[in-house]
């Protein structure tokens, strides 16, 4: 620990005097990369999940590569700190920010962005993803997705989010839209403040994230009716998940999820992305790293470089679509 | 009712007059009320396109508070107008302030506002701390090393004991790196 | 209690009393920098904590919480710049206390009033969890919404001299709430097309600007005043004056136990109802905001009251009730253990360990708070003239390290204007925060009322909890009104 301290506080002086980069300074060469700290950018608040997923990352990347410091700077959805990543310029060849589906639905329901969330970052990996559950309270009637639908859609129905914009909300809107079911939408500042209104029954459902709602499925107190994932979690063994459970209802392509990966900006140098995604490689492979993610009823990511632009392309697609059926594209 | 009708129409040492400061405020923050709930809230709160209930608009409370400010300020100027509050005692102190103790008070906040980025936490400190130290008159020379060893000392404890990064400065960065 | 021996195997490390010790300096020094939260400290040290045994790390950052609670009032008194949100009630008297040489005897107060609330709260936590957390989640949006209906009521308690004007500061204060992107649709409201507000004002610069800057406006607008040598090193507080604010402070715990205890209220809220229960009662009220000891004793029992009351729904139920439990409960999960009722049945000893580190933090608060006043307290004595360029400095770092961002350098300069015109025109500053605080409160658990009820208004009254805080509010209501006309009745006499 003390030996991390001396190198970052190493590290910050040459950058703060600003004096040495006169002989440091001046193009990057690739082979000498990372010849400074790390700087991992968390587009939202310290304390949210996004932030302690960052952290842990940024806690296992330091062992492999070198110091990686966390920034928080929240805003605006996560538009304004990808804003800034996207501006570039100079320390951005040292810059990393950890996205999430707030990059996609960001920029689905955020007025004139000032960034293309595809063309202007460079597409590292997909680190950790994290499967919402449908959950209903152990009170409500309903123990299937079929019974649910179909109740839906003779009366009304309230489901919570920790917010506007927020993956969970996304996902009970796809559900809404694809199903053409009664859902009112209840938002909630964080699932802190969520889950007692889920619990004492007062919202009738939700798409929460796997880890805040498994030690209440597990004490009885909600039920899960399927996991939005594309296949079934192994942390709910016999939940079947929403495309199998609602394929008679035009649930056959639904998949969400809430899924952390880590972008930078475009003009990444190439050589600087294949020793960090070794790296990573690296931290996925690790015992720590392996331990971490049941913990938070993970998985590991899959898609790497491209394939993640990919996957975030898909993604964007499919929240815009849902942000314009229900009116949150402005 | 001699009295305070008396009070009502002139001013004396212990009462303002009519323009109290009271029938002023009231006067003022019920104009920019009126202006707020007539035109800001119409102009610059969007209507979804369709909502449940109307107490859910997002107009309500805006225009809840704007009233609450209009009517509570109107009463604040009749108050004001037929109760001019007495004067208070601080006044004495904020007469004939020197000019320029304020203007360089204005300069430091300046330089706060919009030049941290680019004379970075350190610079903008040193800075603003000399133009404050200025504006008091302090003649020591040895003060003045005050305000190059508080800016630095508390950034770099932002920075490394901390992590809380503060920017290095823009004009520097570019100055060094040509 | 055959595994008593278990339980202090468990707790009595090494490591477990230093991490307590850590934390809690930590959380003070982090606390009374102005715009450095405990929160922030909390999410800061977490990384450090990967490593440690999941009882050290949690008391680690329990520590950081309550000693983060505290320090927040030390700068709040010293220099009028609240360190923390709830701290913004202990400046009411604590600054005006300052002001006339007792610095040391509120900073006492403060110490003391906080290390009582607190082991009160850890009482609470150890023996009532279970109950209080059946409250909680009893707690749904409408029971919410009369919480902070009678919450609205304080603003009568702390507008200072003219109600009027309090009212005016807290509509004003709702005004700002609203900026931002609507809650439910997601539309724009004043936020004049900038990113920057899209999120809501920024809180901290808020807070600061409030409080802090108007000072220092003040301060170069007038001329130099002599500096009078305050010698804080003066008189601490007795036996004898602790002894009468006993019953205000018992009363501010348990008023921030009951808050604390339902998830989404926080420390701020439970600080000012503290503060104004013990105005309505007190016999010196005409003193309250000009340096009333009891004051400073409320809002500080109150605010505290609430630190160990936030981990029992975290602990009982898994339900973080503020930001601060949010990352403690990150801790938990990347431990490996679930706080709830599992945690209870799987890891009991471990749960009693973790008691025991609460209550000794409360005692190892005693000893930093001494120590910090002896040396903080160096600050009153420091000439105006070179502390209040300094104070503006650590003002507008502080206000930059929350978001990183300038645009909030701007706000906090923005809001210490506007907190200067208050000033002048004896508008008081804090009405203005309860309103910007309870405003979105308001507002959201109106807002979910009526969207869970699917239009049906009778949920409004639709039990007990709502009944009770509906009468409260009235009597609240009817209480300030009659003590409005009295006074009006005196003015005019």
């Amino acid at each position: 620990m003390m030996k991390l301290m001396k190198t970052r506080v190493k590290g910050r002086i040459l950058c703060a005097l600003a004096a040495v980069s006169l002989t440091y300074g001046g193009l990057v060469q690739a082979d000498e990369w990372p010849e400074d700290n790390i700087r991992l950018v968390v587009p939202y608040s310290a304390g949210g999940t996004t932030d302690l997923l960052s952290r842990k990352m940024a806690d296992l990347l330091q062992k492999e590569l070198t110091t990686v410091v966390v920034e928080n700077r929240p805003g605006a959805g996560s538009t304004i700190a990808t804003a800034q990543l996207a501006r570039g310029g100079r320390g951005s060849d040292h810059m990393l920010l950890m996205a999430s589906p707030g990059h996609t639905i960001g920029a689905s329901i955020y007025p004139s962005l000032r960034y293309d969330p595809l063309e202007d970052f460079a597409f590292v990996r997909n680190m950790i993803n994290i499967p919402n559950v449908m959950v209903v309270p152990s009170s409500s009637p309903y123990t299937t997705v079929a019974e649910f639908i179909e109740a839906a859609r003779t009366q009304e129905f309230s489901f919570s989010s920790p917010g506007i914009g927020s993956s969970i909300h996304m996902s009970g809107e796809l559900f809404k839209s694809m199903t053409d079911s009664n859902l009112v939408h209840v938002p909630f500042r964080g699932s802190g403040e969520a889950l007692p209104a889920l619990l004492s029954g007062d919202v009738d459902v939700a798409f929460e994230n796997m880890p805040t709602v498994y030690p209440h499925i597990k004490s009885g107190k909600l039920r899960a009716l399927a996991v939005t994932s594309p296949t079934e979690s192994e942390f709910l063994p016999g939940v079947p998940t929403l495309q199998e459970a609602g394929k008679e209802y035009g649930l056959e392509t639904y998949e969400t999820y809430a899924w952390f990966g880590f972008i930078a900006h475009k003009s990444f140098p190439a050589e600087a992305m294949v020793k960090l995604q070794a790296a990573l490689d690296n931290v996925m492979a690790s015992e720590e790293f392996k331990k971490f993610l049941p913990q938070f009823g993970a998985e590991a990511g899959t898609v790497v470089g491209e394939d993640f632009r990919e996957f975030v392309q898909k993604d964007l697609e499919k929240w815009s679509d849902v942000a314009e059926k229900a009116n949150l594209k402005r | 009712m001699e009295t305070s009708e008396k009070q009502f129409v002139e001013a004396s040492e212990a009462h303002y007059g009519r323009w109290n400061p009271n029938s002023v405020l009231g006067g003022v923050f019920s104009i920019l009320a009126v202006s707020f709930l007539f035109y800001v809230i119409p102009r610059y709160i969007e209507m979804p396109f369709s909502m449940q209930h109307p107490l859910l608009s997002p107009q309500f409370l805006p225009q809840l508070a704007g009233w609450l400010v209009f009517v509570l300020s109107a009463l604040l100027m009749v108050d004001g107008l037929i109760n001019p509050p007495k004067r208070g005692e601080p006044e004495e102190l904020r007469r004939g302030v020197p000019v320029m103790r304020q203007v360089l008070m204005l300069a430091a906040g300046i330089v706060y506002a919009f030049f941290f980025e680019q004379l970075g936490a350190i610079g903008s400190g040193i800075f603003a701390c000399v133009l404050l130290f200025l504006a008091s008159g302090l003649r020591s020379i040895w003060l003045y090393a005050l305000t190059i060893i508080f800016p630095v000392v508390v950034t770099l404890l932002f920075i490394y004991l901390l992590n809380v990064p503060l920017p290095v400065g823009t004009l520097w960065e570019s100055f060094f790196q040509i | 209690m055959e595994n008593f021996s278990e339980v202090m195997a468990l707790f009595l490390s090494v490591d477990n009393f230093l991490a307590i010790a850590v934390g809690v300096i930590v959380g003070v020094v982090v606390g009374a920098i102005p715009g450095l939260t405990a929160t922030m400290a909390v999410a800061l040290a977490l990384p450090f904590t990967f490593s440690m045994e999941p009882v050290t790390a949690i008391l680690l950052l329990v520590g950081i919480y309550k000693g983060g609670m505290y320090g927040g009032s030390i700068t709040a008194i010293l220099i009028r710049t609240p360190g923390s949100p709830a701290s913004a009630c202990t400046l009411l008297d604590g600054y005006p206390m300052a002001q006339q040489g007792k610095a040391k005897k509120a900073l006492k107060t403060a110490l003391y009033s906080s290390v009582v609330a607190d082991m009160i709260s850890n009482v609470a936590l150890i023996f009532f969890a279970s109950y209080l957390a059946k409250i909680a989640l009893n707690f749904g949006p409408p029971e919410y919404f009369w919480l902070i209906c009678f919450s609205l009521t304080i603003i009568v308690s702390v507008s200072g001299d003219s109600v009027i004007k309090g009212l005016i500061g807290a509509s004003l204060g709702i005004i700002v709430s609203t900026v931002g992107l609507d809650a439910v649709y997601g539309t724009q409201r004043l936020t004049f097309d900038d990113y920057n507000l899209m999120d809501r004002v920024s809180f901290i610069p808020l807070l600061i600007g409030l409080f802090a800057i108007p000072e220092v406006i003040e301060f170069y607008t007038s001329k130099v005043a002599p500096h009078i040598r305050t010698a804080v090193s003066g008189a601490s507080l007795t036996w004898k004056e602790f002894k009468g604010l006993l019953k205000t402070i018992v009363r501010g715990s348990l008023i921030g136990v009951i808050i604390g205890a339902i998830p989404g209220t926080g420390a701020t809220s439970a600080a000012f109802i503290s503060y104004s229960e013990a105005k309505r009662t007190s016999p010196r009220k005409a003193n309250f905001g000009k340096g009333e000891i009891e004051g400073v004793a409320a809002a500080e029992s109150g605010n505290n009251g609430v630190a160990g009351a936030t981990l029992i729904p975290l602990l009982s139920l898994g339900i973080p009730g503020d930001v601060i439990t949010a990352i403690i409960l990150g801790a938990f999960m990347i431990h490996g253990l679930t706080p709830g009722p599992v945690l209870f049945q799987e890891n009991l000893t471990l749960v009693y360990a973790l008691f025991c580190g609460i209550m000794v933090s409360s005692f190892v608060l005693v000893f930093v708070g001494n120590a910090a006043i002896r040396y903080f307290s160096i600050i009153a004595d420091i000439p105006k003239t070179i502390l209040l360029p300094i104070v503006l400095m650590f003002c507008i770092y502080g206000a930059y390290a929350v978001n990183n961002s300038t645009f909030d350098i701007g706000l906090m300069l923005v809001f210490g204007i506007m907190g200067f015109i208050f000033n002048r025109t004896g508008i008081a500053a804090a009405p203005f925060l309860i309103g910007f605080i309870l405003g979105p409160m308001f507002e959201d658990n109106l807002r979910r009322t009526i969207l869970i009820s699917k239009g049906d208004l009778s949920i409004f009254v639709r039990g007990p909890i709502t009944w009770v805080f509906i009468l409260l509010t009235v009597a609240s209501l009817l209480f300030a009104i009659r003590r409005y006309w009295m006074s009006r009745k005196e003015a005019m006499a």
